[in-house]
C-alpha cells in the first residue's frame, strides 16, 4: 500500500534531518499526524522563522534575529579581542564558559579544498576588513584542531601578523582531532589560558 | 600476546559463531571456499580494522545483514580484555574494554598481528604500493604515533591536490594558501619518513640474522629505502622539512599543470637487496620467497622488542608455498612462543613437522567443528 501523499511528502521531509532512516521517518509522520493542531502550526512556524528570521551578523557572521547581533554591539565587551570561530555553536559553546569577554568572528566554514571552500568561499575578507576598521589588539584563533583547522589558522595569521596585531591559537587543553563543540567547559577553559602565539 | 576467544556475527559466510583457542597452535582445516580465510581474515580485522584481501570493507557483511561484528578477548601483559570491531552501513565501530575509540591510531596496536598470507609472495615482486602499504600497516600497528602522522600526511595531501585542481581551473593562485597546505605537508611528511627509515633499520637487523641461516650463511639481505625526495637514512627531521620544501618550490609551476603532488613518502618504494642485488630484478623465485620469509619472521621478533610480548600469528595456506627447509624454519621460529592460527586443506605438510599437538578446526560451509587430536 502507498502512504497518502501528504505523509508521503512528510515522511521524505524527515528523512533529510541527519540519522534519520526510512523506519524513524515513518514513526515521526505519524506522531506529527496525532498532533494538536496548534502544536503542529507552531512547530512549522518555527521551521520557516529559523530560515526567514535568522540572518547572518554583518560584522561577525554570526546568526542573529537582528543586525549587528546582540555581542557586537554589546559596549560593555573588550573591543579589543576578536575570537574566531568555525561555527556559531562555537560561539554558543564559549559563551556558556562565561570566561572571554572579547568580540567573536564566525568564519562559517574552514578551508577544505575538497568541499570545494578556498579562502574566498568563508568569511575572511570581512574579518580583514574589522581589523583595519577597529582597534584590535589581539586575534585568538580556534578553529578546530583537525588538519583543516589548522590549516586555517596558519593561513589567517600570515594575513593577519604583517599589520602587527598578535595572532594567538586556542589550541593547548583540547585533543587532537577534537571539536570545539564537544570539549567541556573546563577544558575550553584551559584552552583559552594556554592559547599559543602564532 | 594471546587470542583466548572469538566472536563473530554476519561475518562474511559465519551467521554466529563462538571459539575458544586454549591451545598455542589452531589449524583451520577445510576444502576449499569453506570459510579458512574468512575466519582469519576476521582475526587480522578485530586487530588491524581492515583486511589484507579488500579495500571494500562492506564485503565483510554477510550478505543480506545489516552489520557484521567481530569481538574477541586478548590477554596481554597478564591483562585480559574484550575487544570488538563492527561495521555497518553507518561505518566502523571500535571498543576496546567496551569503551569506544573514535580513532583508529588508538584502536590499532591493542592486538598486534602478524599475517603471512599468498599474497605477500608477491611483497618483493610486486607493486611500489605494496611495499609502502606493508611499511604502513607493520609501522602502524607498533606505533600509532605513525598511524597519527601518516593519517595526517594523508589528508593534507588530498586537500593540497584539491587546491592545485582548483588553481588550475582558475588560473589563481592564493601563494599564502598553497604555501600553508605544503607547510602542513612537508611537517607530517618528515615524521612518516623520519619513522619509516628508524623502523626498516630495525627491521633489517632482525631479517639478516634470519635469512642468514635459511641461506645457511650464504645470503646476505638488505632493506634500502628508496625516497622520491633527495634524503637518507641520516637526514633530520627538520632538513626533510627543508628540502622537501625546496623541491615543493622548484615544481610548483608543473605541479599545477599536473594538478597533483609529484613527490613524498606517497611515492616511495622499498627495495629488497640479496647480496647487494636487488631481489625484485635479480633474485631466483627461491631467493624471492626466502626474503620474504625472513622480513616475516624478522617482524615477529621485531614486534616482541618493541611491545615485550610476541604478535599472534596469522598463516593462510602458506606452508604448501614453502619448501620442506623454509617450514621447519617457520614452525622452529613459531613453537612454543607465538599463538598460531593457520589454515590448510590438508593436514600433510604439517605431519611430523610439529612437537606439539595443535586443536584442530573443521570448517565447512560456514559452520565449525573441533577436534582436539593428534596429527
Ligand atoms: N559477505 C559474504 N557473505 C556470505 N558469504 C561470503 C561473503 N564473502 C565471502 N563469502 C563466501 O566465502 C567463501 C570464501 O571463503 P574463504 O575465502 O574463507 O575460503 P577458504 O576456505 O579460505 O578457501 P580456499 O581454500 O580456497 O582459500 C566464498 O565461497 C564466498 O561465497
Ligand atoms: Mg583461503
Ligand atoms: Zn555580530
Amino acid at each position: 500500500m502507498q502512504y497518502p501523499t501528504p505523509i508521503a511528502k512528510l515522511i521524505e521531509s524527515y528523512m533529510r534531518l541527519p540519522g534519520i532512516g526510512a523506519k524513524t521517518a515513518a514513526r515521526l509522520a505519524f506522531f506529527t499526524l496525532d498532533m494538536k493542531e496548534a502544536d503542529v502550526t507552531d512547530f512549522a512556524k518555527s521551521l520557516i522563522s529559523v530560515k526567514r528570521d535568522l540572518h547572518y551578523c554583518s560584522i561577525c557572521g554570526n546568526i542573529t534575529d537582528e543586525d549587528p547581533c546582540d555581542i557586537c554591539k554589546d559596549t560593555t565587551r573588550d573591543r579589543s579581542t576578536i575570537l574566531v570561530v568555525e561555527e556559531p555553536k562555537d560561539v554558543m559553546s564559549m559563551e556558556k564558559m562565561r570566561e572571554y569577554h572579547g568580540l567573536y568572528h564566525v568564519l562559517n566554514g574552514v578551508l577544505s579544498p575538497m568541499d570545494g571552500t578556498g579562502p574566498d568561499d568563508i568569511n575572511i575578507a570581512s574579518l580583514i576588513q574589522r581589523l583595519h576598521d577597529e582597534e584590535v589588539t589581539e586575534v585568538i584563533i580556534a578553529t578546530n584542531a583537525t588538519t583543516e583547522g589548522e590549516a586555517t589558522a596558519m593561513y589567517l595569521s600570515r594575513l593577519i601578523k604583517p599589520a602587527g596585531i598578535k595572532v594567538t591559537r586556542l589550541a593547548h587543553g583540547l585533543s587532537v582531532g577534537s571539536d570545539i563543540e564537544y570539549a567541556d567547559e573546563v577544558t575550553l577553559l584551559k584552552a583559552v589560558e594556554g592559547r599559543r602565539e602564532l | 600476546m594471546k587470542l583466548k576467544n572469538i566472536h563473530l556475527e554476519n561475518y562474511r559466510n559465519y551467521e554466529t559463531i563462538q571459539l575458544a583457542f586454549p591451545n598455542s597452535l589452531n589449524i583451520f582445516l577445510g576444502e576449499n571456499a569453506q570459510g579458512k580465510t574468512n575466519l582469519l581474515e576476521s582475526i587480522y580485522v578485530l586487530a588491524m580494522t581492515r583486511s589484507h584481501r579488500t579495500n571494500n570493507e562492506k564485503e565483510f557483511i554477510r550478505w543480506g545483514a545489516e552489520f557484521a561484528r567481530v569481538e574477541g578477548e586478548i590477554e596481554k601483559k597478564e591483562r585480559i580484555f574484550p575487544l570488538e570491531m563492527a561495521i555497518s552501513s553507518k561505518g566502523k565501530k571500535t571498543k576496546i574494554n567496551h569503551i569506544e575509540q573514535r580513532k583508529l591510531s588508538d584502536y590499532v596496536g591493542a592486538l598486534n598481528i602478524v599475517l603471512f598470507a599468498p599474497e605477500d609472495l608477491s611483497l618483493v615482486k610486486g607493486s611500489p604500493q605494496g611495499r609502502r602499504k606493508f611499511l604502513d600497516m607493520e609501522l602502524g600497528q607498533v606505533n600509532p604515533h605513525y598511524l597519527y602522522q601518516l593519517s595526517q600526511y594523508q589528508s593534507v595531501l588530498k586537500q593540497r591536490n584539491h587546491y592545485l585542481k582548483r588553481i588550475y581551473e582558475t588560473k589563481k593562485t592564493d601563494q599564502n594558501f598553497l604555501d600553508v597546505l605544503s607547510e602542513q605537508l612537508v611537517e607530517s611528511a618528515s615524521h612518516v619518513l623520519f619513522l619509516r627509515y628508524q623502523f626498516l633499520l630495525k627491521l633489517e637487523q632482525h631479517a639478516q640474522k634470519v635469512h642468514q641461516k635459511i641461506s645457511h650463511g650464504k645470503e646476505r639481505l638488505t632493506l634500502s629505502y628508496q625516497p622520491s625526495l633527495p634524503i637518507a637514512q641520516e637526514t633530520t627531521k627538520e632538513e626533510i622539512k627543508a628540502i622537501f620544501l625546496e623541491v615543493l618550490k622548484k615544481n610548483q609551476a608543473r605541479e599545477i599543470a599536473k594538478q597533483t603532488t609529484f613527490v613524498g613518502p606517497h611515492r616511495d618504494d622499498l627495495f629488497f637487496l640479496v647480496n647487494e642485488k636487488n631481489v625484485q630484478t635479480f633474485g631466483s623465485q627461491g631467493q624471492q620467497r626466502t626474503t620474504v620469509l625472513s622480513v616475516k619472521l624478522a617482524e615477529i621478533e621485531l614486534m616482541k622488542e618493541e611491545i615485550g610480548e610476541y604478535p599472534i600469528l596469522l598463516l593462510d595456506d602458506v606452508l604448501s608455498e614453502l619448501d620442506d627447509d623454509r617450514q621447519m624454519h617457520l614452525l622452529e621460529t613459531i613453537e612454543g612462543k607465538v599463538q598460531t592460527f593457520l589454515t590448510t586443506t590438508s593436514l600433510e605438510h604439517i605431519e611430523n613437522k610439529m612437537k606439539s599437538t595443535p586443536d584442530i578446526f573443521y570448517v565447512t560451509n560456514g559452520q565449525i567443528e573441533r577436534k582436539s587430536e593428534s596429527v
